[in-house]
């Protein structure tokens, strides 16, 4: 069943739009990789998703519903929005800020509950970062900021996780529990839009892929849709080798086009 | 450990206002203030317990809790631990409207100062918020900055007013700017009342909003924040608090900054549970400041903005130091 669908939706800052035209449906379980060059409107996409910016044209629809028609509260007891980074201005502990994520469960007066810290424990707990609730998150690495922002989102039990660009400041270590994380999640019927620069880690965590280039979707299916040389070379200006791996996804590895000279993206 | 900290919050509070009501201002034998609370005593003490001191602590408790708490919901809506309503220049644009409201209203008509404070007060919010936005979104220093334009625009307002003004206005006006509890009366304590009552209802009732909002508006609308809304109504609540105890008891400096800061260092950083900690703190210190600035000189009554100066400077200093 679709769970959040946007048509012909368009939105940006100041003077021009940044996302334009987009078609776009995730439904339960889903997950979903964003890639795209920097700058292609990645961000702009997840924050109009998520409601937290107003499109300037076409319509998101929750369960059927145009979000501008839903009380905030209720999109987020549904959409977990995580944004790049967060900029504390108080030393807040890891549990104090995992604890906001029921901030949607709880309404102006009601303190938490039994059940509210349950969530808030398992939440801290799935990002491992248990016996680290009383640190003061300024005190964390930028890695260990991403993953205590995920426990919040965690914390509101959403349907939908929408990660900006969540694995960036994580170390390889990190990354694979961010896939295991995402995995268990879906095995429970969460679904996940992630915005990735990483192809490799997109292949291993998402079934879907969709690449945005000038606010455009270029692409959208499954990674045999969108593995595609021409592609590569249209939206990002590199050559592709995919590297079959007999237990898993190719292997991506990019170079420059025109030169011999080869990295991994 | 927390539960015991509200516990001696509610004693400081209790004796801070047993304290006021014993010892304050307008010389009485604290045995015969004693025996006027109980109901027995000279007429003379139970009118000045009744009639000065009362009307006195019950100003100082309400404009000390107004402040703490517009102090404390601004930090958060603002994500600025420097915010107070004083160094933002919103007492002073209260202090400005409050200023021009003495020297132009006929006196029957003075009940409308406070209002003409709580505009200029919105007014000034309004300014601060607006010149701290760059490109970039809000920034720290520079909303400090617009708040040093905004006192300069606001005193340079009022200093104009004062070489206008006719002389039998003056005093009315120059309290204004001075920071004293001294124009108390039991009149001025109803006209301020639902100027703190309502407002404080707004700011507990967001306490949870506000909370997410110290961690920016994306973030905080992500987690089922009604920003725009939310905003709004802080912004006016903040501006009934100071311009309600600017009307009434002038420019009072550093209490919307230090005591917030305060209790942070027992409560935490959570706004929620930091709100009505912080009015609690607030009424107390404004107490407790106002018996310090009747006492601290003999028969020289000291404007009790002087004491939360002496208070707060250095404490802002500090702040500053650690700021990034």
């Amino acid at each position: 069943m679709t769970l959040l669908e946007a048509r012909g939706l368009a939105g940006g800052y100041g003077g021009a739009d940044v996302v334009r035209g987009v078609d776009f449906a995730v439904s339960d379980g889903d997950c979903v990789a964003v890639l795209g060059p920097n700058g292609a409107g990645k961000s702009t996409l997840l924050r109009l998703l998520a409601g937290v910016l107003p499109p300037r044209g076409g319509v998101v629809e929750l369960r059927g519903r145009p979000l501008a028609g839903w009380r905030r509260r209720d999109v987020a007891r549904i959409v977990g929005y995580v944004p790049q980074a967060v900029s504390f201005a108080f030393p807040l502990t890891v549990s104090e800020v995992v604890q906001q994520g029921r901030a949607p469960h709880l309404g102006p007066w009601r303190p938490p509950g039994p059940r509210d810290h349950a969530c808030v424990a398992a939440a801290i707990a799935r990002v491992g970062l248990a016996g680290r609730e009383a640190t003061a998150v300024q005190r964390l690495s930028g890695g260990e900021r991403q993953l205590v922002l995920l426990a919040r989102a965690l914390a509101s039990e959403p349907r939908l996780l929408l990660l900006d660009e969540p694995a960036t400041a994580l170390d390889v270590r990190h990354q694979l529990a961010l896939a295991a994380i995402i995995a268990a999640l879906r095995r429970d019927g969460v679904g996940a839009v992630l915005v990735l620069h990483d192809w490799n880690l997109a292949l291993r965590v998402a079934d879907r892929l969709v690449v945005l280039r000038d606010g455009h979707i270029r692409a959208d299916g499954t990674p045999a849709d969108v593995l595609r040389p021409e592609l590569f070379r249209e939206t990002f200006g590199v050559e592709i080798e995919l590297v079959p791996r007999p237990d898993g996804p190719p292997l991506i590895v990019a170079r420059s086009a025109g030169t011999a000279e080869a990295g991994r993206s | 450990m927390r539960r015991g900290a509200d516990l001696v919050l509610v004693a400081v509070l209790l004796a801070a206002c047993v304290a006021a009501l014993l010892a304050g201002g307008t010389a009485l034998p604290a045995g015969d203030a004693l025996a006027a609370l109980a109901g027995h005593g000279a007429p003379e003490s139970r009118t000045i317990v009744f009639g000065v001191r009362l009307p006195r602590l019950a100003l100082g408790l309400a404009v000390g809790a107004a402040l703490a708490l517009a102090g404390a919901a601004l930090q958060a809506l603002l994500a600025n631990p420097l915010a107070d309503p004083f160094l933002l220049g919103i007492s002073g644009g209260g202090a400005a409207a409050a200023t021009a409201a003495f020297a132009a209203l006929p006196a029957a008509a003075l009940g409308l100062v406070p209002a003409a404070a709580m505009a200029g007060a919105a007014l000034a919010t309004g300014l601060v918020w607006w010149m701290a936005h760059g490109p970039l979104g809000p920034s720290p220093t520079r909303m400090i900055l617009a708040g040093v334009a905004v006192n300069a625009a606001a005193s340079a307002v009022i200093l104009t007013i004062l070489s206008l003004v006719p002389s039998p206005r003056l005093p009315g006006a120059l309290a204004v700017t001075m920071g004293s509890l001294a124009s108390a009366s039991v009149g001025a304590v109803a006209w301020l009342s639902p100027y703190v009552v309502v407002p404080a209802f707004v700011l507990l009732l967001h306490g949870r909003d506000l909370g997410l909002l110290a961690t920016g508006e994306e973030s905080a609308a992500g987690l089922g924040v009604e920003v725009a809304m939310v905003r709004r109504r802080v912004f006016l609540a903040s501006a009934a608090l100071c311009g309600g105890a600017v009307a009434f008891a002038g420019v009072i400096g550093f209490v919307g900054l230090v005591v917030p800061h305060l209790c942070r260092l027992v409560w935490g950083h959570g706004t929620r549970r930091l709100l009505p900690r912080a009015a609690a703190a607030g009424a107390a210190l404004m107490a407790l400041g106002d018996l310090a600035a009747h006492r601290a000189l003999g028969p020289v009554e000291l404007p009790v903005g002087v004491v939360t100066a002496v208070l707060g400077v250095p404490f802002f200093v500090a702040l500053l130091r650690r700021s990034p």
